[in-house]
């Protein structure tokens, strides 16, 4: 096991971040964290990371203790933290050298393989510029670098795509998908259930500091929603209406927004026919259809 | 995790060289400014009053003052850049969540703060050491024991500062580190005039501050006469720097590992 957690917790004062995790990430895989904002997501990572300690349970990484050996860990991991950390009085390259030194890593060492990152990243052309001359994009393309530094056996990500153009988004994800298929393990959280479901072969799903469920995509799909669902966009008027009528199907409510669940694509049909005119979209269930179900429609923090 | 001075390895200095770096880029604004309030000093103090005051315990005002103005630059830079600086890269800038994810210690970064605020202490101290001989200021050879005494200075006020940054939610509370130690030790602790001109509750409440002890030390090296007690000065200088150094790192672990 690359992580093992066991009745992981994290107490702040009076507030309880992590409750009883178990975790169990293999070497070479894809395995995400999602959650809603406050579900103790980043703070499980930075356990993992060692910046933060546990209040009790076990957690190894690589198969040792994060109290007694966080030096040891640290050195083989790479970080992606959500905020943005990059020193922004140093440049583009400067940025990552600074890190290799805190590795240990020769100066030789550390300039050829700053070459290859900003390569790898599509930065090299950046390499001299100030931290304020990069795009948001380029930061986060910068620090997902950085965290490479070291050649990590594990790569700790927390939100690395959150308010990037879908261009950046997909050069990120080509990236982690390459990087996976070199053997590393990757740990992400995200709030994009497209990207969970795209890049991870195992996704925990996190709510109020505890374990909702795990598994593979496909499987907490099957496990949880009928394969399709139908979504409607009704006037407000209307709404009560098609439920009084269609309120036997499985479905869920928010707002002007009605999602019916079923088996098979037919169940819907009569439906179709006595609202030709509303506005609807039949799809496949989606891990969104699972995280929302898990976790409620209504605002957490 | 072990915390504290002795879990610190000699790595620490990385983080101290990154320190450098960010200066070293931003050397125009570094630089000049930290400068401006000693030159102040020499030419208010020392040359403007100094012209009415003449003499002060034997000596030209100049003479005199110099020890304070010297100790100021260092104890001054030193302070600013482990409140402000340090409290700007530890919250504003995320500096320090950074490098402790690498094999980099929260310890460590302490320590490298500490040793940065001293650093940066003595730097502008041998700068004003240097205008301070150039003026004629100096008539003994034992002046070359300043520039280390001021970086022990400096390191002393380093540790203290960081102890403060280290214990404060936001910035604003600096105000009263500043209104309520700073400044009165720039004041008080003989640095413009002697502490004996002081009613006995404020002499003491001056001794206890380190940098009259600095001060004292300084201006026996400058001026051909002894300190009032060269050894408890000195012992009190090294202590305090010790103890305080030791809790600002361990209160800097709790700060960042939490």
């Amino acid at each position: 096991m690359i992580i093992e957690a066991k009745s992981l917790c994290k107490r702040f004062r009076d507030v309880v971040a992590v409750d009883g995790l178990d975790l169990e990430v293999e070497p070479g895989r894809c395995y995400g964290l999602v959650g809603p904002n406050g579900a103790g997501k980043t703070t499980t990572m930075k356990m993992i990371y060692c910046i933060t300690e546990p209040t009790s349970g076990s957690l190894r990484v690589f198969d040792l203790d994060v109290i007694s050996h966080p030096r040891e860990i640290k050195a083989r991991l790479g970080v992606v933290p959500q905020e943005n950390n990059l020193d922004p009085d140093l440049s583009t390259s400067q940025n990552l050298k600074v890190y290799a030194r805190y590795f240990g890593i020769s100066k030789d060492v550390a300039a050829s393989r700053c070459q290859e990152l900003l390569e790898f990243m599509h930065l090299s052309d950046r390499a001299d510029s100030p931290m304020p001359a990069l795009s948001g994009g380029m930061k986060r393309r910068l620090i997902l670098a950085r965290a490479l530094i070291n050649d990590p056996e594990l790569i700790i990500l927390d939100e690395p795509t959150t308010g990037l153009d879908p261009q950046v988004r997909h050069l990120i994800w080509d990236r982690l998908l390459e990087l996976k298929e070199r053997g590393i393990t990757l740990l992400l959280t995200t709030h994009y259930m497209d990207e969970a479901q795209k890049l991870c072969d195992e996704v925990l799903i996190m709510d109020e500091a505890r374990s909702v469920d795990v598994g593979t995509p496909s499987k907490l799909i099957r496990s949880h929603m009928r394969p399709y669902v139908l979504e409607l966009r009704a006037e407000r008027g209307r709404v009560a209406d098609i439920l009084s009528r269609f309120g036997h199907l499985e479905h869920q409510s928010s707002g002007q927004n009605l999602y019916f669940y079923g088996n098979a694509t037919e169940e819907f049909n009569g439906l179709y026919g006595a609202y030709p005119d509303v506005e609807h979209l039949l799809r496949p269930a989606s891990l969104e259809d699972v995280f929302l179900k898990l976790t409620g429609r209504e605002i957490r923090q | 995790m072990n915390a504290g001075i002795l879990s610190v390895s000699p790595a620490f200095y990385k983080v101290w060289l990154r320190n450098a770096q960010v200066f070293i880029a931003l050397w125009k604004f570094n630089f000049l400014p930290a400068l401006a309030e000693p030159v102040l000093f020499i030419f208010v103090m020392g040359l403007g009053i100094g012209s009415y005051i003449k003499e002060i315990e034997g000596v030209p005002y100049l003479d005199f003052v110099a020890a304070g103005i010297l100790g100021s630059a260092a104890i001054m830079q030193a302070t600013f850049e482990c409140t402000y600086g340090s409290f700007f890269r530890m919250r504003i800038q995320n500096t320090f969540e950074g490098i402790i994810s690498t094999p980099m210690s929260a310890d460590e970064v302490g320590l490298a703060e500490i040793s940065w605020g001293a650093t940066r202490g003595m730097v502008n101290a041998t700068l004003v050491f240097f205008i301070l001989l150039v003026m004629g200021v100096f008539h003994r050879w034992q002046v070359i024991f300043l520039p280390p005494l001021m970086f022990l200075a400096a390191f002393n006020f380093a540790a203290i500062a960081l102890l403060v940054t280290s214990r404060i939610a936001q910035m604003e509370y600096f105000r009263f580190y500043f209104s309520g130690i700073v400044l009165p030790a720039q004041f008080i602790c003989g640095t413009f005039f002697p502490v004996s001109r002081f009613p006995e509750a404020v002499q003491i409440f001056a001794w206890v501050i380190p940098f009259t002890s600095y001060i004292d030390i300084s201006r026996s090296l400058m001026l051909d006469r002894p300190a009032r007690a060269l050894g408890p000065e000195l012992l009190w200088a090294l202590g305090t720097t010790l103890i305080f150094t030791e809790l600002a790192v361990r209160s800097m672990h709790r700060r960042l590992v939490r």
